[in-house]
């Protein structure tokens, strides 16, 4: 039998490496076993290359195999999607690890390094995890140059240190292929990453939204192409909610409604409920850059349009996504401050909508509701009414009491404390018992803007339900009675507002934005997320960037432009590793021999003595010796310096030694004999 | 028909690589000489860039594509680190070991560089020969011993050797193929047999007795001049002959008393050439290892006898020779 193939121990060694780190970076979404089990296989690897144990046999390399598979499966439920595929290459990688016999299962190896570190990027973007990855990719690049490196045993440092030259020499390049390479957008449909969405969710039952006041990350970030508007004009609708069950409200799309289709594309013809929007005015352009929330909600300014194929406008006039987004989602929507929505009278099924109410519930506040519709015929007073009875008797809080059955009656009329979804919830049913079409809206109110940069930061905390009513003439209407309790809940941002209670930001009891107090804390995390904005925006969403950014570096896209930007910037990117071939020239001696031997010569020809065509050195030299003697001696020994290096097959030190002696060699006019001289003085 | 087509390519392969690297006594590798190509591995290693970019494509997600661009950029790197692996590096072919038809005969190879740069992982293969990995580490100078299986005896012209490097990513080979203008000269397979018995003066044979052994021109009695043969002792020539311009001539003298042998071709008639060759060769080397003086007959030759590994070479050299050119042809 053929000798098996014996890896080299400095390739062994970051080979291992690379299997530590990479299960490292997944640790957060493997299952704890197979962690493990990478770590046993590393250990069972050790000892087979100190030839302490035997290879695991063909029986126990299967079953293991086996269990791995049956294990995952148990562990996910389910083999499609993300994780469990992950998790699936990540156990074949480490079941790799019992059997390098070969290069070629080294190389596979490494390669599937390559991948499973790479890949960690699907599930993590920040930029400290994107730093990890790239130092992660390191001991890979080693494992491969220690692989293919020296014969000799040599230390790993050796390897290290030559895959850290090879990276940073290509990073220039990389950019530039970052900046230019087209974006081809999704070929197919891919399992994304499924776990709990994060973010408002689509239904809403009491006490959701505290879950949000306690979290203090960002749920988007805005940056608008003219001033900002005012913080009491930043509803950013997210979900509107027109069904209720008597405890939890949730929407009625698609299925509650029926002219045209739900969702309008922007490259498809317009539905026929299009014409019930009026958009008056100029409208508002910004750019938001959504974080992952794993829901296709997107969140926008009343009423808005996004120019993008991939969004939709829906039939309660708000942006949808065609997937959920994963990952950071960047877009740009024009939104109409001054709009009118369904101004005309609606029709007979939209009213039975919108004013649909569960039998059996709160009973109180129905008769009540129609009681006060008797007293006060007008919408609008009555409108007035009901937020006038909560500025006066009710009182904002982010710890209410508990509800029971009759969840809008137990507040109206019992326990007057709550925020803002009890407010939104109660308000539309007292309104739809009044028998006016109302629906909760659910989103983001407000937002911090950045003091140095100008965008605005829309955290978690700053989640919001509110109120639409439908009123003849006027179509819908924002009608916000948090602001009739609370109305500094939305002049101020929430944090300013909430930051001394307890409960505020509870959920993360670290967070920065808990220091808002301390001053430079506070800079300190602008700033910080001022960086992790410009890497949402440049790197992560770049594809949004790169036609305007590759416009302003070109001026215009057309083939020759990007040709010539890749040649320049492609030269530029290889300058290092020119200089470095410059530096490291191999220096031709001969053709530093000849130019030396020229400089001679011209210095000779300065003092009217040049050389002949065809003249050789040992000629020219005699010549010399017989028109000005005096130079005769320094001549004569440049001249066998000259030679010897020449015949002693250029050697460096040779060259270098007729070098020094030229460097003395000064010919003056003076040295010469007087008739020589005097002809030259004569010219 | 498939077959002839590539031979007809392989052919015209080697004409190029011909005119492109002619034969040389030194060599300075530079662009002009050098190939570079992607290895297997190196093509594997673009599956995984399709790969990666396939992910970054459909998952939309600029962070794979820049890590994909990054190692497609190691790539582009790694053009350059394994080219000047082997740019600048010297190769001058140094001398040829004599070894036996059969066995194998031993090139040297010199490498050296102007420049200080480390080079490491470099491949030298001679046809029919394992290759042979060395590096270079600053201004030293190194020798490449090849190894090549002889056949034949005669002169042994080297092939051309390949000099490649994969270093230092294994994505990338870098080589070149270099003929030197040496040669090595191959003796004639050793194939023993017992010595021969040490008289077997007169036996009769026709042309006049040849035996293998004993005899030679002692000093005793004179017998006649024979013209001068190269190889034989200056002390027999016959100076008086030469100053009277009849050209070189030896005294040769009978001795009837004589110690020395003689490997006589002739006396092994009946076997073939090479048989013969083969057979004087085995007993050259065997009497090479006592002190015993002992002469080389051949048809046209007589070296006279001698002892020490100066005389065995000679001897070796001219069993080698025999009826093959007498020098190695030049490629200069």
């Amino acid at each position: 039998m053929r000798p098996l193939w014996q890896i080299p121990r400095d390739c062994l060694f970051w080979l291992l490496v690379s299997v530590v780190i990479s299960i490292g970076l997944h640790l957060e979404h493997l299952p704890p076993w197979v962690a493990l089990s990478g770590i046993i296989a590393a250990l069972w690897q050790i000892q087979l290359y100190r030839e302490r144990w035997r290879q695991p046999g063909r029986l126990l390399k299967w079953s293991l195999a086996g269990a791995c598979a049956g294990g995952l499966f148990l562990h996910y439920g389910r083999m499609n999607g993300l994780e469990p595929m992950v998790a699936l290459l990540f156990t074949g990688y480490v079941l790799k690890l019992l059997e390098i016999h070969h290069r070629r299962d080294a190389l596979v190896l490494l390669y599937l390094s390559y991948l499973i570190i790479i890949l960690q990027s699907l599930f993590s973007s920040t930029i400290v995890s994107s730093l990890l990855v790239l130092a992660a990719l390191l001991p890979v690049t080693a494992a491969l140059v220690a692989m293919h490196g020296a014969a000799e045993p040599s230390r790993p440092t050796t390897a290290l240190r030559t895959a850290l030259a090879i990276t940073l020499q290509a990073i220039p390049l990389m950019l530039v292929m970052f900046i230019v390479m087209p974006r081809l957008g999704s070929l197919w449909a891919v399992p994304q990453q499924n776990s709990g969405t994060t973010g408002v969710s689509d239904s809403m039952s009491p006490g959701d939204m505290t879950k949000l006041g306690r979290s203090g990350k960002i749920a988007f970030r805005v940056e608008f192409d003219g001033p900002m508007p005012e913080q009491s004009q930043l509803y950013w609708r997210g979900l509107v909610f027109s069904g209720f069950d008597g405890r939890r409200w949730d929407q009625q799309a698609p299925w509650g409604y029926n002219d045209g289709r739900f969702l309008q594309w922007s490259n498809q013809p317009l539905q026929p409920w299009d014409k019930v929007i009026k958009r008056r005015g100029e409208p508002l352009s910004y750019r938001v850059t959504l974080e992952a929330t794993k829901s296709p909600w997107l969140f926008a300014l009343s009423t808005p349009l996004a120019p993008s194929p991939t969004i939709a406008l829906s039939r309660d006039f708000r942006l949808v996504n065609k997937s959920p987004v994963n990952g950071k989602l960047q877009y740009s929507v024009k939104s109409w401050l001054d709009n009118q929505l369904e101004p005309e009278s609606l029709p007979g099924w939209r009213h039975k909508l919108e004013l649909a109410l569960p039998a059996g519930y709160n009973p109180k506040t129905i008769e009540i509701a129609k009681q006060w519709r008797q007293q006060t015929p007008d919408t609008g007073a009555l409108i007035n009414r009901l937020l006038r009875l909560f500025n006066q008797e009710f009182i904002y809080t982010l710890r209410p009491p508990a509800l029971g059955k009759h969840t809008v009656d137990e507040f109206l009329w019992g326990t007057k404390k709550g925020f803002c979804e009890f407010y939104a919830s109660s308000f539309v049913f007292f309104m739809r018992a009044a028998g006016v079409p109302a629906r909760v809206v659910v989103g983001y109110q407000g937002g911090e803007r950045h003091p140095t940069e100008n965008y605005l930061l829309v955290h978690q905390y700053d989640a919001h339900a509110w109120a639409e009513v439908w009123l003849e003439g006027r179509g819908w209407l924002r009608v916000d009675p948090t602001a009739a309790v609370a109305p500094e809940r939305i002049e101020m941002s929430f944090a300013e507002l909430f930051s001394e209670q307890d409960d505020f930001l509870s959920a993360s009891p670290f967070a920065l934005e808990r220091m808002r107090h301390i001053q430079w804390l506070n800079t300190l995390r602008l700033k910080l997320d001022s960086l992790d904005y410009a890497w949402a925006k440049w790197v992560l969403g770049y594809e949004n960037m790169q036609n305007d950014f590759l416009m302003g570096l070109l001026g215009s896209i057309n083939p020759q432009r990007i040709a010539v930007f890749l040649l320049l910037a492609g030269a530029i990117a290889l300058l290092p590793i020119f200089i470095m071939l410059y530096l490291s020239r191999e220096k031709n001696t001969r053709d530093q021999l000849d130019r030396l031997f020229l400089q001679y010569c011209a210095r000779l020809e300065k003092m009217g003595l040049p050389r002949q065509a065809g003249e050789g050195a040992r000629d020219y030299a005699q010549r010399i010796s017989l028109q000005a003697p005096s130079l005769a001696g320094p001549v004569e020994q440049l001249t066998g310096l000259y030679e010897s290096a020449r015949y002693a097959g250029e050697q460096e030190s040779e060259v270098l030694l007729f070098k020094a002696a030229l460097k003395v060699f000064k010919p003056s006019t003076k040295d010469l004999p007087k008739k020589l001289n005097g002809s030259i003085a004569g010219r | 028909m498939n077959k002839g087509w590539r031979q007809a390519i392989n052919n015209r392969y080697q004409q190029w690589i011909e005119r492109r690297l002619p034969p040389l006594k030194k060599v300075r590798l530079d662009n002009r000489k050098l190939f570079i190509f992607p290895t297997r591995v190196g093509f594997f290693y673009f599956v995984l860039l399709i790969l990666l970019w396939l992910i970054a494509t459909n998952f939309e997600n600029n962070l794979v594509f820049g890590f994909t661009f990054l190692l497609a950029s190691i790539f582009v790197i790694g053009v350059f680190h394994t080219f000047l692996n082997l740019s600048g590096l010297q190769i001058e072919g140094g001398k040829a070991t004599p070894g036996f038809a059969g066995d194998t005969a031993e090139f040297e190879y010199l490498l050296s560089q102007t420049g200080k740069r480390s080079r490491y992982s470099i491949e030298f293969s001679h046809p029919g020969v394992d290759p042979i990995v060395e590096s270079l580490v600053g201004r030293e100078i190194k020798a490449v011993y090849l190894s090549v299986p002889v056949t034949k005896r005669g002169w042994f012209q080297a092939q051309r050797i390949t000099v490649r490097s994969v270093y230092p990513l294994g994505l990338l080979k870098a080589w070149t193929y270099l003929q030197f203008d040496t040669a090595a000269l191959v003796y004639p397979k050793a194939i023993d047999a017992p010595l021969p018995p040490q008289a077997t003066a007169g036996l009769g044979d026709k042309p006049p007795p040849q035996n293998y052994m004993a005899h030679n021109s002692g000093s005793e009695d004179f017998v006649g001049l024979e013209k001068y043969r190269l190889g034989e002792s200056l002390r027999h020539i016959a100076w008086k002959q030469y100053a009277r311009e009849q050209g070189l001539q030896t005294k040769h003298y009978a001795d009837a008393i004589d110690d020395e042998l003689w490997l006589d071709w002739g006396a092994l008639s009946g076997m073939d050439k090479e048989a013969r060759l083969s057979r004087l060769c085995a007993w050259a080397l065997r009497l090479s290892e006592t002190s015993q003086t002992y002469g080389l007959r051949l048809p046209g030759l007589e070296l006279a006898p001698g002892t020490g590994r100066a005389h065995r070479d000679t001897v070796l050299r001219e069993l080698a020779l025999f009826e093959q050119p007498k020098v190695a042809g030049k490629l200069l």
